[in-house]
C-alpha cells in the first residue's frame, strides 16, 4: 500500500465522518423541546396564582426543625395538579414533532430514548410530589449517596428538575455539548432557586413568580438561541 | 492470508458512494430514498443500483410504502450491514495509522 492508499482512505474516513456529523445536524431540533418547557413555565404562573394552599400537614417535632414548633407544609391546588399534566402533555408533543420532523426531512430520529426518559422522570416526579405531599420534609435525607436535607428535596422533587434532567438526556442523545451546557445552567438556576437578588414578599400571592419567570427565561432564550443557529447553519449549507 | 489492513476492506462496503449511504442510514436508522440522493448527489438511477448492491450483499433492507399519496421508499441498515460499516472504518482507521507510522511511499 502506497501514501496513495493511505490519502484515499483518509478521504473515505473523512467523506464518513463529515456525512455523520451532517446527518446529526439535520436531526437535531433542540429549539423545539426548549420552547415548549419554557411555554409551560411561563403558563404555570397564571395556574399556580389561581390555586390556593391546599393539603395542610403539620409536624411539631420536625427533625432538624425548631424545638417545640409545629411546622406546616401545604401545596398549591392548581399547580399540583397542573404539571402532571402539562410535564406528559409536553413529552408527548415533542415526542409527535420529532416524527413529523423525521417524516419531513426523510431520516429517523433518535429521539425515543429522550422522551421515554422525560416521562419516566416525570412520573417519578409527579409520585414523589405526591409522596411529599403527605409529610414534612426537615431533617436530613439520603438520596442516591447524596444528603440532602428537607427543603433542599422539594427542589429535587420539583418539575423543574425533571425537565432540566430530560434535557441532559436529550443533550447525549443529540451528542450536543451547547445543549449540554444549557442543561446544567438550567438546574443550577432551578435546583440552587437562583433569583438573581430578585424577590417578592413571601406573604404575596405572587411571591412564587420570580422563580418560573427566569427558568421559563432561560428555557425560551435558549430556543431562540439554538433556533437562530439552526437557521445560520442551513442558510451556510445552502449557499455553500 | 496478510494481516495489512487493505486486506480486510470490503469491496461492497469501500466504494465511496456505498459507504457514503451506510453512515447516513446508520445515523439516521431510517432514511428516506430522496434523502440520500440530496446528499450524495446522485442521480435516481445511479442511487438505485447502489441501493441493490448492498441490499443483495444482506447489509441493507429496503421498504416501500406511501405517506399520503406518495410513494417513499425507506432504507434502513441490516445488523450484518452495522458490523461491515464498523469493521470498514477500523480497517480504514489502521491502513492511516500504518501508512502515517511509515511515512515514506512503498
Amino acid at each position: 500500500m502506497t501514501t496513495e492508499g493511505g490519502r484515499t482512505a483518509r478521504e473515505q474516513l473523512s467523506l464518513s465522518r463529515e456525512l455523520a456529523r451532517r446527518v446529526r445536524r439535520e436531526q437535531r431540533a433542540a429549539w423545539f423541546p426548549l420552547l415548549v418547557f419554557g411555554a409551560i413555565t411561563y403558563l404555570a404562573i397564571p395556574v399556580t396564582r389561581s390555586g390556593h394552599a391546599a393539603g395542610l400537614v403539620c409536624r411539631g417535632d420536625a427533625v432538624g426543625g425548631p424545638p417545640g414548633v409545629r411546622v406546616c407544609v401545604a401545596h398549591n391546588s392548581a399547580a399540583f395538579v397542573y404539571w402532571p399534566i402539562a410535564l406528559i402533555a409536553a413529552y408527548v408533543l415533542i415526542a409527535f414533532f420529532y416524527l413529523r420532523l423525521s417524516r419531513a426531512r426523510g431520516i429517523g430520529t433518535r429521539v425515543r430514548p429522550y422522551v421515554i426518559a422525560g416521562l419516566v422522570l416525570a412520573v417519578a416526579v409527579i409520585a414523589a410530589s405526591i409522596w411529599a405531599s403527605h409529610r414534612v420534609l426537615s431533617g436530613g435525607y439520603d438520596l442516591l449517596g447524596w444528603h440532602v436535607q428537607g427543603p433542599e428535596l422539594y427542589r429535587v422533587i420539583a418539575p423543574a428538575c425533571a425537565i432540566g434532567l430530560a434535557l441532559l438526556v436529550l443533550a447525549a442523545v443529540d451528542r450536543s455539548p451547547a445543549l449540554a451546557a444549557v442543561a446544567v445552567v438550567y438546574l443550577v438556576i432551578a435546583v440552587g432557586r437562583v433569583d438573581f437578588g430578585w424577590a417578592i414578599n413571601q406573604t404575596s400571592r405572587w411571591a412564587f413568580a420570580p422563580h418560573l419567570v427566569i427558568e421559563g427565561a432561560v428555557l425560551l432564550l435558549s430556543s431562540a438561541g439554538f433556533a437562530a443557529a439552526q437557521q445560520w447553519h442551513r442558510r451556510a449549507t445552502h449557499y455553500a | 492470508m496478510s494481516s495489512h489492513p487493505v486486506n480486510g476492506l470490503d469491496d461492497v462496503v469501500h466504494q465511496r458512494v456505498r459507504l457514503g449511504i451506510l453512515t447516513v442510514a446508520h445515523e439516521a436508522r431510517q432514511v428516506e430514498f430522496g434523502y440520500l440522493r440530496t446528499t450524495l448527489e446522485l442521480t435516481g438511477g445511479n442511487l438505485s443500483q447502489h441501493l441493490a448492491t448492498l441490499e443483495n450483499a444482506g447489509l441493507i433492507t429496503i421498504t416501500k410504502g406511501y405517506e399520503g399519496k406518495r410513494p417513499r421508499t425507506w432504507v434502513s441498515l441490516t445488523k450484518e450491514g452495522r458490523r461491515a460499516l464498523r469493521q470498514e472504518v477500523a480497517h480504514l482507521k489502521r491502513l492511516i495509522d500504518q501508512v502515517e507510522q511509515r511515512g515514506t511511499p512503498d
